[in-house]
């Protein structure tokens, strides 16, 4: 009995080990080595020479950094603010109404598309003379001549628009899942109170959809405070690295200059941001729901 | 509360885990056992994972990883070729993403993934492995093929440091202007012989409404200052790429200079139209454009046929130089490593890469010159500019994007890309390309 008491557990360690190995080697091995290399020069050939916070100091002294962290944070806002707040709107306009799949459906076909994807199909749209231009003169609409993707800042925003087209339809859905799944009774209560429209939004619906809200939110900015796919495909960062964002800037400097060190001391900080702007915003939201409770 | 001292109990407490009682506390030597387990099934997976194919073994099949993923049909091509006549196949592994493609041959430096071919870049990338000492040495095979006449004096340099030969020309390239003839019969224009008749040309083609050269913003956007810089003061440009000259100089500014006017003249299409650059020159966008010779390959695929549609010319230099024009080539290596895995094989393939019948596939199928000067090019237009450039009255020099080394390299085509969408801010851009300059030079002497 004691036998089979002791043996059980020791075999369950060989059961569980394939998967520490993966997590080990897939999840805790880049990120140690990753921030070994932030703190040492290293050019993938000669053995990696440490430097101490040299690549750190380097990166804020860096005259692109302001450049990529201005287009970061103009990610992290518009790439949240823009996709959520239309993917609420047609939420809530589709809710309940006759049809109402068939007009949210076009809107998640998107998604479908993988980033690199979109930034083609966009890239083409919005080149110099492109289908956007031609649309625009046809149109007899000014921004016919506009050089979209050559233009700082408006490469940046022209893409957050091209990102706010994939990402509406799935932010929609879930908006739809969380009002599928709110209670009804306070809204039949507020509607028997005389609330409608917009007052039963605002003082009912809203407040009843924050928590989902919440997460929508919160993943919505990790994945813009990443983003790397679209700007990479469309500009490469450029013209001239204006259009360059954080993830963009570790790529170019790990990968196209070989300074491994110096792209891993970018990731170590674009880390340390999206770590604190996510924590922040979530510690921020919970506690003002304690708070509430 | 303790964790329990003994195995036994220690199995105990992780049964409670497994039945949802009581457990609070993993322990200590678990982390021990998991990491000992750990271990162990990383030996057993590094076991699996030794190459299997060195260690002095034979082969009939190599497999040649590149960075040209377009170019797989003709790979395939030489490789059943090869089969043929040296009984050695070759299976080509192409990316088409640079980076990637760097880092794996990187890495696979110091792991036991080896390519047995590979394809590099000349210049000083090639000089960085070769240091690392990890490139099998080809000076046998040079000294024969240059005696039996497959090689030439004139690529050697290309492939030589600290005295010795290292690769082989996987492909070579002499960047010249494609031009459509088309639109130059009916405005009567001719192919230039000066830098002013080039202009002039430019010119005639504004006034009748047709942009005159090609521009991008991305990648290629190094190349009029290639060419604008070697063919006002090679030996600054020289001096750029050995460290020893600021992009400050004043040399370097009158360039930018130069490059700003004719970007202001409207001899320049809009750098962020991504249209294909051979549609472009098809459809009569632009009327000309300096690309590799390799770009040849492009201009047929639009279905444009050679010496009809469109012609080549060698881009005369802005200040003339003893009579000499000046002319970027660019050369791409096949590399074989030290420790490559079946190394006769490898070595065997190099040498058979370099014989006219290997080579007369390979650059006819693609359409380009071949490093072998036995071979009969047969693109007329190619073969002339072949030719005329092994004569005295050419002298080659390496592309910049060789020439240059890889953090200057980033930095000034970032800059240059800048620069094509707007001129006016070349100075600041200089000093930003001198910064990433002195930074890669003082980190080299140190």
């Amino acid at each position: 009995m004691a036998r089979s008491r002791t043996l059980a557990p020791r075999s369950g360690f060989g059961f569980v080990a394939p998967a520490v190995l993966l997590v080990a080697a897939l999840l805790y091995a880049p990120f140690l080595w990753t921030l070994y290399l932030g703190f040492h020069e290293y050019d993938g050939l000669r053995p990696a020479e440490f430097i101490g916070l040299d690549n750190f100091t380097r990166l804020l002294e860096d005259p692109a950094l302001a450049t990529s962290v201005r287009n970061t944070l103009m990610w992290a806002v518009g790439g949240t603010a823009i996709p959520v707040a239309l993917g609420l709107l047609i939420a809530v306009l589709s809710y309940g109404i006759r049809g109402g799949t068939w007009y949210r459906l076009p809107f998640l076909l998107p998604y479908a598309l993988s980033g690199a994807g979109l930034a083609v199909i966009w890239g083409f749209i919005l080149q110099s003379g492109g289908a956007f231009n031609d649309v625009l003169g046809a149109l007899g609409l000014p921004g016919a001549d506009t050089r979209f993707l050559l233009e700082d800042p408006q490469n940046t925003l022209v893409m957050i628009m091209a990102f706010t087209w994939q990402q509406v339809g799935v932010n929609a859905l879930l908006f739809m899942v969380g009002l599928q799944s709110i209670p009804q009774e306070p809204i039949e209560a507020a509607r028997l109170d005389g609330a409608s429209g917009w007052r039963l939004f605002r003082h009912i619906t809203w407040p009843l959809l924050a928590p989902l809200t919440t997460v929508v939110i919160g993943l919505s900015l990790v994945a813009t405070l990443k983003t790397f796919d679209i700007v990479w495909v469309t500009t490469q960062g450029g013209p001239g690295r204006s259009s360059e964002v954080l993830a963009v800037t570790m790529y170019r400097n790990a990968f196209v200059a070989h300074e491994y060190g110096y792209g891993s001391a970018v990731a170590l900080a674009l880390t340390v941001v999206a770590g604190a702007v996510s924590f922040g915003y979530l510690r921020r939201q919970l506690s003002a729901k304690r708070g509430a409770a | 509360m303790t964790y329990p001292p003994t195995g036994e109990k220690e199995g105990t407490a992780i049964m409670r885990m497994g039945t949802g009682k009581s457990a609070d506390h993993v322990p200590k030597s678990m982390i021990g056992r998991v990491g000992v387990a750990l271990v162990a099934t990383m030996l057993v997976l590094a076991a699996c994972g030794e190459d299997g194919g060195g260690g002095g073994g034979t082969t009939d099949n190599l497999k040649l990883y590149n960075d040209k993923g377009a170019w797989e049909e003709f790979f395939r091509e030489v490789g059943e070729l090869s089969q043929e006549e040296i009984g050695l196949s070759m299976e080509p592994v192409g990316y088409t993403d640079e980076p990637t493609y760097e880092a794996f041959i990187m890495a696979s430096f110091r792991t036991n993934v080896k390519p047995d071919l590979f394809t590099w870049s000349t210049g000083h990338r090639l000089n960085e492995i070769v240091r690392e000492g990890v490139i099998a040495e080809t000076t046998d095979l040079w000294t024969e093929a240059i005696a039996n006449g497959d090689l030439t004096e004139s690529l050697k340099p290309y492939y030589t440091i600290d005295g010795k030969q290292y690769c082989v020309p996987l492909n070579t390239a002499y960047w010249v202007m494609f031009y459509n003839k088309q639109i130059f019969d009916e405005l009567g224009l001719q192919p230039p012989s000066t830098w002013e008749d080039l202009i002039s040309i430019a010119d005639t083609l504004v006034e009748n409404g047709i942009t005159p050269f090609y521009h991008t913003a991305v990648l290629f956007s190094f190349v009029w200052f290639q060419q604008l810089m070697v063919g006002s003061d090679p030996a600054l440009y020289n001096a750029l790429s050995e460290g020893t000259a600021s992009y400050t100089d004043p040399g370097v500014v009158a360039v930018m200079e130069e490059w700003k006017q004719m970007i202001d003249k409207g001899y320049f299409s809009d750098p962020g139209d991504e249209t294909d650059p051979a549609a472009q020159l098809k459809s009569g966008k632009v009327a000309m454009g300096a690309w590799g010779t390799w770009f040849n390959t492009s201009m047929t695929q639009q279905e444009m046929t050679p010496g009809e549609d469109y012609g080549m010319f060698f881009i005369p230099n802005r200040v003339p130089q003893n009579n000499q024009t000046a002319v970027l080539f660019e050369s791409g290596p096949l590399c074989m490593l030290e420790d490559a895995p079946y190394r006769d094989e490898s070595m065997r393939y190099l040498e058979w890469w370099v014989t006219p019948s290997a080579q007369e596939l390979w650059s006819n199928s693609r359409g380009d010159v071949s490093g072998n000067p036995k071979v009969e090019i047969a693109d007329p237009g190619l073969n002339e500019i072949t030719q005329a450039a092994g004569t005295d009255d050419y002298v080659l020099y390496n592309r910049y994007f060789e020439a240059t080394p890889a953090p200057v390299l980033t930095a000034a085509l970032d800059a240059f890309g800048a620069f094509v969408v707007n001129p006016d801010e070349y100075h600041s851009l200089l000093e930003t390309i001198q910064q990433a300059n002195e930074d890669y030079w003082a980190g080299a002497d140190g």
